[in-house]
């Protein structure tokens, strides 16, 4: 399995991903009180963390690991495999559900930022450290090669203008809230 | 029921909502109008919560119906679900949770079954293993390090990348002047100070 999705490394735009299958009897049950679960299926649980947009990721996944995305789903009813594109699309559609509340502690950066942030910062404390008794002319030259090699992982980040879909719905019921005054829901 | 195979952990909470309401509004609407309201980035509650990675909330209402030949199915309780990612052991994590973020863990929870048993952290850490649920399989596309460790590194790398601007047209002597400079400033082996803080969405 984990060879199957060898590709997800080819997919930097994820930080972190999880799949969650649990059976109808580890539904937690916590009291007498709480109504047993009577499913007839097991279901398959999945979250990911990314940057970028929704059609980005997506087609992203289908198009580096479809094979691997086949073998993770290959038992869920009515999964449509991830060739072609628009069933795709619609099967994730159906099943996904919005987050109520999302919580990053870096949202400036992504993934590759956080890993090119840490071998920046190895190799800034080696140069700081092995430059105090050069001259001016040599620091200037290891800083130079130092530059050079790390111009991969240098880079500025800033606030990117939809952070998360969570970010967007926040702004969103604000400025609801303050045309309409609070809001009734109608969910659940 | 929790995963202890790699660094940041993964944590699955499903959280049973009691079926019930106060007036017209069901206590896991009540639940959702809660998180709805949370200020997001560096003023979410969760930003308090020491070593906690990205992290979701969310109401699971019901199971999804894919059409035929599926047979119809349907949960008897509507489930808050926690998701998140956190450095070092779990207990470790919750009980920061509790010590960091109690008021936002009661009025989060508040509806739960069971969640009235939970009066300090010892508790809410025994009820939150009830409800975990085991991950099948974890993908890590980040880093493993702690979140002070990756937080002062995006502080430096972002400093650095500021500081390579400023100095391209430096002499060998100007520039060795400004890095020292830099170095001092922002400490690069000192992870309390300059840095990021958790949720931080903006440049200083």
């Amino acid at each position: 399995m984990a060879g199957k999705l060898k590709g997800l490394q080819t997919l930097s735009l994820i930080h972190y991903a999880r799949w969650v299958v649990i059976r109808p009897s580890q539904f937690p049950r916590l009291s007498k009180s709480q109504p047993k679960e009577k499913l007839k299926y097991a279901y398959t649980l999945f979250f990911s963390n990314f940057n970028g947009s929704w059609a980005q990721y997506v087609d992203s996944f289908h198009m580096a690991i479809p094979t691997g995305l086949n073998l993770a789903w290959y038992k869920n009813l009515r999964y449509p495999k991830s060739i072609p594109l628009q069933p795709f699309h619609r099967y994730i559609l159906h099943n996904q559900i919005g987050t109520e509340h999302y919580y990053n502690p870096y949202p400036m950066a992504s993934a590759n930022d956080v890993k090119a942030a840490l071998a920046l910062k190895a190799e800034l404390i080696k140069l700081a450290q092995s430059s105090e008794n050069l001259s001016d002319e040599e620091f200037f030259r290891r800083y130079k090669a130092f530059l050079f090699q790390n111009q991969a992982h240098i880079g500025k980040m800033a606030p990117s203008p939809v952070v998360s879909l969570a970010n967007q719905a926040t702004q969103e019921r604000r400025r609801l809230i303050k045309l309409y005054g609070r809001l009734e829901s109608n969910q659940g | 029921m929790f995963n202890k195979s790699a660094n940041p952990t993964p944590l699955t909470l499903l959280c049973p909502i009691k079926n019930g309401a106060v007036g017209d509004q069901s206590f896991a609407s009540l639940t959702r109008e809660y998180l709805q309201t949370l200020e997001i980035h560096d003023r979410s509650p969760m930003a308090a919560v020491p070593n906690t990675f990205l992290c979701r909330f969310f109401i699971l209402n019901d199971v999804f119906f894919e059409g035929s030949p599926a047979e119809e199915d349907h949960l008897q309780s509507q489930y808050l679900v926690f998701c998140c990612n956190f450095h070092g052991d779990l207990e470790t994590y919750l009980r920061g949770f509790w010590q960091n973020a109690e008021s936002h863990i009661r009025n989060t929870w508040r509806y739960c079954v069971a969640f009235d048993e939970v009066k300090n952290a010892e508790s809410f850490v025994a009820y939150i293993k009830k409800c975990s649920v085991k991950t099948t399989f974890y993908f890590n596309g980040s880093s493993g390090e702690p979140l002070t460790e990756q937080l002062k590194a995006l502080y430096l790398k972002q400093e650095l990348s500021q500081f390579a601007c400023d100095t391209q047209n430096h002499n060998p002597q100007q520039l060795r002047a400004a890095f020292q400079h830099f170095i001092e400033r922002t400490q690069p082996t000192d992870l309390g100070s300059p840095t990021w803080h958790p949720g931080q969405n903006f440049i200083a």
